[in-house]
């Protein structure tokens, strides 16, 4: 059945040659519209890339070459020499890997409580967890801000850390994936007389890891690419992410050249991407997560 | 195996009672955390918020009790329509055409006689995993004035160059087109997998029937799609309202000058922690909620309308 739904339709028995030059135009226009749009989808990268190698004498020449004539790395020297962008992307790095372990850790042991085991007022509960998905996010940034004021959070990284370690789209996923687990093999575990968090530890964790590891890369590139938190809560300089610095620093004076700021923005990508590119599959299985049925 | 195991628990009874204990309570103890940090980050913050917005609030120090003041000015501030008007500029700019861009090359890389589809797939997908600043910088920096690659093209035709961020309605598309960029992928991956649900067996009964691809897709795979489009379109519309960094990145937290380009997002953003009226901000974020809460119930009306 599969293999004859999909055939081409210039396969088929019994078509002219007309239907099948048709068929074969457009198949060609649609490989034009795909790669156009795929060098749509390219180009700003090309001209962030492009603009991060070009030498400084070539920005006397405005406007800039389409191509460029010789390539340097004296911005990315500038980026590192003059300003705490190293610090930076340490200081993101920091965040991210703390935030994954600390997420993954909470919200796996919640979403595989809210599948496997029973226990009174259990449905109630989790639909109380889906509904705080609704709530607006952006009514509690304020009240947040003054609640971290008054513990003395603001300028630290709590505010970034604490808030989402059990977080509701976490526990949502890992409940959705520890539904398929077999009952039988949490039984069975629990009569060789190994404890609730044991079971949990030495029985689930190893078979959930493909969706432990969605949730992972999940909270890495967000809290990465985070932007809001800590515009608001950070003030230090020594301890902005390399967002902030990207958009906030980069835009005072110290280092306004934009060819210094378009190498920043490639340092700070190429973790995402690389990651990105390596566990592909991952990273569609927690976006598609809950938006289909 | 289960009779061994009765045995072995039958012979400690005093760990038993305690494991019993363990076991009504474990399940709270596990899911807790969540609540605890709900309560403290979530709940608290909403409550406090409509505290705050009847107040005076200025900074984190309480001023005097105003009222409904707060929402009274809102609906008189000038700048509070001009953000509404932007962001539906940037909502009519992006939203229908990305969920028809989405649907279209979902539909092209579903088909299984088109080739290299892994790798379209992983090309329009990319801008998804850069993060909103660098998306910012790098649209101000493909029509930026001098280093731009849109007026380096011009000047390569012989044509003069262009101050695209200094005009009021190019600083809507560029916002449109970053936003476009940006999010394209993230709804095509969303449309793919829907239509990996949607059986073979319908598009090949109607291509017996004569159907061309074309009929196929408006027939099939639009009525079939509509949940994940209507999940898409209110998604899309909720981030629209909530635009914030991109717009900061172009064109600066003010919005530009004349905040020609403000939007609702920016617009919360400025009276919060830039002027820091917490008390008006709060009314702000409120109604914000508000519109967002009825254009999406607006939305699921239509929706499940139109498929009766």
């Amino acid at each position: 059945m599969a293999t004859t739904s999909m055939t081409p339709s210039s396969m088929r028995s019994g078509l002219s040659q007309a239907a099948r030059l048709r068929a074969r135009v457009t198949r060609l226009v649609l490989y034009i519209v795909l790669i156009l749009a795929a060098i749509a989808f390219l180009l700003p990268f090309y001209w962030m890339v492009l603009s991060s190698v070009r030498p400084k004498a070539e920005y006397y020449a405005l406007p800039m070459p389409l191509f460029p004539r010789t390539l340097s790395l004296e911005n990315y020297q500038q980026l590192f020499a003059r300003s705490l962008f190293g610090r930076g992307l340490l200081n993101s790095a920091f965040l991210a890997i703390v935030s994954v372990i600390l997420q993954v850790a909470f919200c796996s042991l919640a979403g595989y409580t809210f599948a496997k085991l029973r226990f009174r007022g259990r449905e109630a509960l989790f639909v109380g967890i889906l509904t705080t998905m609704m709530i607006p996010s952006g009514v509690g940034l304020i009240p947040n801000f003054i609640i971290m004021a008054r513990i003395h959070w603001i300028d630290t990284y709590w505010p970034l850390i604490v808030p989402g370690i059990a977080n509701a789209f976490g526990i949502f996923w890992m409940r959705q994936y520890c539904l398929s687990l077999s009952d039988d093999l949490l039984d069975a575990a629990r009569i060789d007389g190994a404890g609730e968090f044991g079971i949990y530890w030495q029985v689930v964790l190893p078979i959930i890891t493909p969706a432990l590891a969605s949730l992972a890369i999940f909270v890495f590139l967000s809290t990465w690419n985070d932007f809001l938190a800590p515009l608001v809560f950070l003030r230090s300089q020594e301890l902005f992410t390399v967002q902030l610095w990207l958009s906030v620093v980069a835009q005072q004076g110290e280092v306004k050249t934009p060819a210094v700021v378009m190498a920043g923005s490639v340092l700070a990508s190429i973790p995402i991407v690389i990651l990105f590119a390596t566990l592909q599959r991952y990273f569609i299985a927690g976006l598609t997560a809950g938006s289909v049925k | 195996m289960a009779p061994t195991a009765q045995l072995t628990q039958a012979q400690r009874p005093a760990v038993r009672r305690r494991e019993r204990w363990w076991r009504i309570a474990a399940p709270y103890v596990f899911i807790s955390p969540f609540y605890i940090l709900f309560l403290a980050f979530g709940l608290l913050p909403i409550v406090f918020s409509l505290v705050v917005s009847l107040y005076d609030w200025r900074g984190t120090t309480p001023g005097g009790f105003v009222g409904m003041q707060n929402y009274q000015v809102l609906l008189r501030d000038p700048t509070f329509y001009k953000s509404l008007l932007n962001t539906t500029y940037v909502w009519i700019g992006s939203v229908p055409p990305m969920i028809l861009l989405a649907l279209v090359f979902a539909a092209i890389l579903n088909s299984r006689f088109v080739r290299f589809r892994n790798l379209f797939r992983t090309v329009y997908f990319l801008p998804v995993v850069t993060s909103l600043v660098i998306t910012g910088l790098v649209f101000g920096q493909l029509f930026s004035m001098s280093f731009g690659l849109v007026n380096s093209a011009l000047e390569a035709l012989g044509l003069p160059a262009f101050n695209w961020l200094n005009d009021p309605t190019w600083m809507k598309i560029i916002l449109v087109l970053a936003l476009l960029w940006r999010w394209t992928g993230n709804d095509m991956v969303i449309m793919l997998a829907g239509l990996q649900s949607i059986p073979n067996d319908l598009y090949e009964a109607a291509r017996v029937d004569g159907a061309t691809d074309v009929q196929s897709f408006w027939h099939i795979t639009i009525p079939l799609m509509r949940p994940v489009i209507l999940f898409d379109a209110i998604i899309s519309t909720i981030g629209t309202f909530n635009l914030f960094a991109e717009p900061y990145v172009l064109f600066g937290q003010g919005g530009a000058m004349n905040q020609a380009a403000v939007v609702t997002g920016t617009f919360l953003y400025q009276n919060s922690f830039r002027y820091f009226k917490f008390g008006y901000a709060s009314a702000i974020a409120w109604v914000l909620a508000a519109i967002i809460l009825a254009l999406s119930m607006l939305q699921l009306k239509l929706g499940s309308r139109e498929a009766a």
